[in-house]
């Protein structure tokens, strides 16, 4: 019970965090258990970004429900986003993303499997609010505690589904997610607990493009997570290492489950 | 889910809400030099373009037009010309409308207080014709 209670709280806790954030996956430990929850969140997220061909900063709201059982999760989300470019303001809807998860091992202290975000072209991608192609992105996941220490892994693909000639060349792009039209993804973290209801960590996460254009991105991340009763809430700080995602990118998220 | 199957495959099938393409518009042999960016290329620019699309303006004035998209001289819509063909071009393979946008300032910079001019499709058409032949003559810029 106290492993099926702790692995749906990191579950709801890191899973907005990391996948509705970013295209890339929310790779978090199943649960095990049969027991269904479900949670309603949403993601206030703020960002500056300044790439080769475009500079200003975004905001966005993002609902999110999810859901697991067992050894399946997922989860569904979509933005509303205000984005300056330019000097042109506009409001406008990002692109929507599933998010599906499946443990394949989960024993003591390690657990892995594989997950699966499909994200389709809702944003519009012209004005740099969706990549304007349906996204496919397939990864395997892995977590592994180490006393109070948790790392987690990720290394999965992702690419669009339609004519590469057809994607954006002005640098990373959308300009409030960029990836690259097919790319190897990964991720890394580390979280520790600070307190009862208090966890801090770090994270980096990236991708290397597949093919002949598109450039490698890396990001890294601090974050807090704090649990009263059924609301979970984490902030993470973001800031783009390689590859112009953004400059600096806040992400607020909290989560009730029911 | 099947409804989100559906409409999953329908936004694979459509393409999404449309996307720039090349016209594949190819210059008449020999270059009969009916277009060039004095007789037609310039005052095309002029019209529709550089309202954002002008090297004098900063980011915050351009109204959402990219970096280095500037087309106030031969060698600013020489370096993008694709740009330009899948963006606003006619031609056999696509005709393209997503520019001039439907907003536009009444001056270079300016806020968008107007609705654009609007290129009419034999100007699209001569624009994409001006571009094939322009970038296969020489140029010493």
């Amino acid at each position: 019970m106290a492993i099926r209670i702790g692995a749906m709280s990191c579950l709801l806790a890191l899973a907005p965090v990391r996948a509705q954030a970013d295209h890339q996956h929310g790779m978090v430990a199943g649960g095990g258990g049969d027991a269904t929850s479900f949670a309603a969140g949403v993601s206030l997220i703020a960002a500056q970004f300044d790439t080769m061909s475009y500079g200003g900063d975004y905001q966005a709201v993002v609902p999110s429900l999810r859901w697991g059982r067992g050894r399946f999760a997922g989860s569904a989300s979509l933005g509303l986003y205000r984005l300056q470019e330019n000097g042109r303001e506009l409001y406008g809807l990002g692109d929507a993303v599933v998010h599906g998860q499946l443990t394949l091992v989960h024993h003591h202290a390690v657990a892995a499997g594989a997950a699966v975000a499909v994200s389709a072209p809702t944003g519009d991608h012209l004005a740099g609010l969706g990549m304007g192609h349906v996204m496919i992105m397939p990864a395997a996941w892995g977590r592994w505690t180490v006393g109070r220490v948790t790392l987690d892994g990720s290394a999965g693909y992702g690419r669009a589904l339609g004519s590469a000639a057809s994607h954006h060349s002005h640098g990373a792009w959308p300009l409030v997610d960029p990836m690259n039209f097919a790319e190897v993804t990964w991720t890394a973290s580390g979280e520790i607990p600070l307190a009862r209801v208090l966890r801090a960590g770090g994270r980096l996460s990236g991708g290397v493009p597949v093919g002949a254009e598109g450039e490698t991105r890396v990001v890294a991340g601090v974050r807090v997570l704090w649990n009263a009763g059924q609301v979970d809430t984490a902030f993470e700080l973001q800031t783009g290492l390689a590859g112009d995602p953004f400059t600096i990118r806040g992400v607020f998220e909290t989560a009730l489950r029911f | 889910m099947r409804q989100l199957v559906v409409t999953l495959c329908c936004l694979v099938a459509c393409g999404g809400p449309g996307t720039p393409a090349p016209t594949e518009t190819v210059c008449p042999d020999p270059d009969p030099n009916t277009l060039t960016y004095d007789n037609f290329g310039m005052q095309f620019m002029s019209d529709y373009c550089i309202q954002c699309h002008d090297s004098g303006l900063v980011r915050s004035e351009r109204n959402g037009a990219p970096l280095y998209h500037d087309f106030d001289s031969l060698l600013g819509v020489v370096q993008v010309a694709n740009h330009i063909d899948e963006q606003a071009g006619f031609g056999a393979a696509a005709e393209n409308t997503f520019m001039p946008p439907s907003r536009c300032p009444s001056v270079p910079g300016g806020k968008l207080d107007r609705d654009c001019k609007r290129p009419s499709d034999d100007e699209r058409r001569k624009l994409a014709e001006w571009i094939a032949c322009e970038l296969g003559r020489p140029h010493t810029f």
